[in-house]
């Protein structure tokens, strides 16, 4: 219990990948179209983005073809939302398993975070494909921050997700609750329309959204090829915080979790 | 030696009662007080379990064995007390914990493994081992799903007992499997034992924890009841089910005991007390077969009654008559008792019984045999053991001995074909 968290992750590596393989494997069992399904909900994301935003209502993107631009967001996005929603399920979904064998609880949560992960990296190639369609090319910057960006969306969505998982266990209300969570913050990330369109009064509490510096990061590393923005470190220091944060309250609610069922 | 295990003064209190987070329960705090319900599941219970040993826990549904066995593998923690458990644990709770229907056998043995705590090179060295243990040889790259489910017990078992446990948990989860594998099943317990693993084994299969459990915890409402050898706790379970019987029965006279024998029973001679001694004058109630015991009997007589008729009946728990002994038939003369005397009287038996449990019945009639004055069918249950080996009901004390070998006299048939 009091043991580090990371000597205790390390200690159960074994069961994290076990655990995230069980899920991915089981997400595409008996589906004819399998891993490609990864990739077509973005893409069909993108098509209607790039329909409404590009053709009805025209954004300002800065001459970058605006399919490019928001499928580097969204991709990163569809990681980000699609992991809250099952990591809110990891306790609950698994109460069999949690009522009767003794395991570090927070594998469940982090194993349908990392399982997203298989997603988003075809999903990535796909992106890269899409580039070059449009004669883009892929600098070196983004190689090397690429990991870094996605450490720190890892450390906003397991944060947020170590909070929504165990209060689930509590009040199923937050199963319902993280969808509107979700649509909310969608707009409230420059996803389909450009930083430039936020007005000046609001930024300063539009970047405590940790999500506007790390997608601006994906962005700027893979459309413009340079370094992400300063906004990026403000990102980091809160996805850490909440990371902590959310860590504190999975541990000091989890000897509750087989009681309350 | 430190102890395998060390469960003190252990309480495990639940809230029953609406969930107090409910929208309900808060407009019901808020308008009158809401009034929090609780029950302790387990209530200040006490035990020790040195390494090698073995218990088994014995007692009625909602007695608290499930709980004792969460707590024992962290699953749950209690309200107050303490609880150590030194050394690698296991627990077979759920067979098969966190088998995915769609996964393969294979898939699955990692996953499990992964699961009960092994690393991934452990479940490596002894998959082969798993896997012939399981007897599911060449279904191992089938979806589980597909298993039937005595091959699914079987590869949750083989799992979880390859393990390798310092200490291992058992949950009554061998019901599902057939005779031959619950027959391995305990041989495998019993091996685990030997070689110095600790384990604590719950289970209604009385005759499965006399085979794998020297020692018993006895469960009754959350409170340890009995703690002692396999077959006087055996014994006292049965005794507590007997007196619950008996108190269920009593709140709902005439509902369930309608038999004539009950309303004819007159009480001016009451039995107040039954007891089985042994030779030395010890009461017990698990006793070796052929061992010789008294039954005594204490009877009040409220009024005066020349020359009853005693009575001692053993039955089966199917309530089948193993011996009935009347001083009727044995044609025994009776003194007459007066009214307001009590009496101490005594039986002396030979236990020839088969192991197990029997019920053990008595009754004092009226001299003509139309009524009874006090009878009880149940008035104490009681274990036998033996180490012969026999099974039924009697034990008829057989012996054994290859008397002659002789060489056989030509059949009449081959004569007539030579």
């Amino acid at each position: 219990m009091t043991s580090l968290p990371l000597k205790t992750l390390l200690h159960s590596r074994d069961l994290l990948s076990a655990w995230t393989m069980r899920i991915i494997r089981a997400r595409y069992q008996q589906s004819i179209l399998g891993g490609l399904w990864a990739v077509l909900q973005p893409i069909a994301m993108v098509t209607i983005f790039t329909t409404v935003f590009s053709y009805f209502i025209r954004v300002d993107t800065g001459g970058t073809p605006y399919a490019v631009f928001a499928y580097t967001a969204i991709v990163p996005w569809m990681l980000f939302s699609t992991a809250m929603t099952d990591m809110v399920d990891a306790i609950t979904g698994n109460m069999n398993l949690v009522s009767k064998i003794y395991f570090p609880r927070e594998v469940l949560v982090i194993a349908a975070l990392l399982a997203r992960l298989l997603d988003f990296l075809i999903a990535y190639a796909v992106l890269i494909v899409l580039m070059l369609l449009y004669g883009m090319k892929v600098f070196p910057v983004a190689w090397a921050f690429l990991p870094l960006i996605l450490l720190v969306e890892f450390a906003i969505s397991l944060g947020v997700g170590l909070i929504g998982a165990a209060l689930n266990v509590f009040y199923r209300d937050v199963r319902h609750m993280i969808g509107l969570i979700l649509q909310i913050w969608f707009y409230a990330t420059p996803i389909v329309y450009p930083v430039s369109l936020v007005p000046d009064w609001l930024r300063p509490y539009y970047y405590l959204n940790p999500m506007v510096g790390i997608i601006q990061s994906y962005r700027s590393v893979m459309i413009d090829g340079t370094v992400p923005p300063p906004a990026f470190a403000v990102s980091a220091a809160v996805s850490l915080l909440v990371l902590a944060a959310g860590y504190w309250l999975f541990k000091r609610l989890e000897a509750q979790f087989a009681d309350i069922i | 030696m430190k102890p395998s295990i060390e469960f003190s003064h252990v309480t495990k209190r639940y809230r029953v009662g609406l969930p107090p987070l409910s929208l309900r329960a808060l407009i019901q705090q808020w308008r009158r007080r809401y009034q929090e319900q609780f029950h302790n599941a387990v209530n200040d219970v006490s035990f020790q379990l040195q390494p090698g040993e073995s218990m088994g826990i014995i007692g009625p549904n909602g007695a608290g064995k499930t709980t004792i066995l969460k707590l024992l593998s962290k699953v749950t923690f209690p309200t107050s007390g303490s609880i150590r458990v030194n050394g690698r644990y296991s627990s077979l709770i759920e067979l098969g914990a966190g088998f995915h229907p769609d996964l393969t056998g294979r898939e699955n043995i990692f996953l499990n493994g992964a699961i009960l705590g092994m690393k991934k090179r452990e479940i490596q060295a002894r998959f082969d081992q798993i896997v012939e243990f399981a007897e599911i040889g060449k279904f191992l790259d089938t979806p589980v799903k597909r298993y039937s489910s005595g091959m699914y017990a079987r590869l949750g078992f083989a799992v979880a007992a390859h393990v390798d446990p310092e200490v291992l948990i058992v949950d009554e989860v061998l019901a599902v499997g057939d005779m031959a594998f619950q027959r391995k099943c305990y041989e495998h317990m019993v091996k685990m034992i030997e070689n110095g693993t600790t384990m604590v084994f719950v289970s209604h299969n009385l005759r499965a924890v006399q085979k794998v459990c020297a020692r018993c915890l006895v469960m009754y409402r959350g409170n340890a009841a009995f703690e002692g050898p396999t077959p006087e706790a055996t014994a006292n379970y049965s005794n507590i089910l007997r007196t619950a019987a008996a108190e269920y029965s009593k709140t709902n006279a005439g509902l369930i005991e309608s038999g004539i024998s009950q309303q004819i029973m007159t009480h001016e001679a009451v039995i107040e007390q039954v007891k089985l001694l042994r030779e030395d004058g010890s009461e017990a109630l698990s006793f070796q077969s052929g061992e010789n015991v008294i039954l005594q009997v204490k009877v009040r007589f409220n009024q005066q009654v020349s020359a009853p008729i005693f009575a001692c009946v053993v039955r089966t728990p199917e309530m089948q008559v193993v011996y009935d002994f009347t001083t009727h038939w044995a044609n025994l003369p009776t003194p007459d008792f007066e009214a307001g005397t009590v009496a101490t009287i005594e039986y002396q038996l030979k236990l020839n019984l088969s192991p197990g449990t029997f019920y053990m019945g008595v009754n004092i009639a009226y001299q003509d045999l139309t009524r009874y004055y006090d009878r009880m069918d149940r008035a104490l249950d009681f274990v036998v053991t033996s180490n012969r080996g026999s099974r039924g009901i009697a034990d008829l004390q057989a012996s054994f001995r290859v008397s002659s070998i002789e060489p056989a006299l030509p059949e009449f048939s081959e004569e007539t074909t030579a």
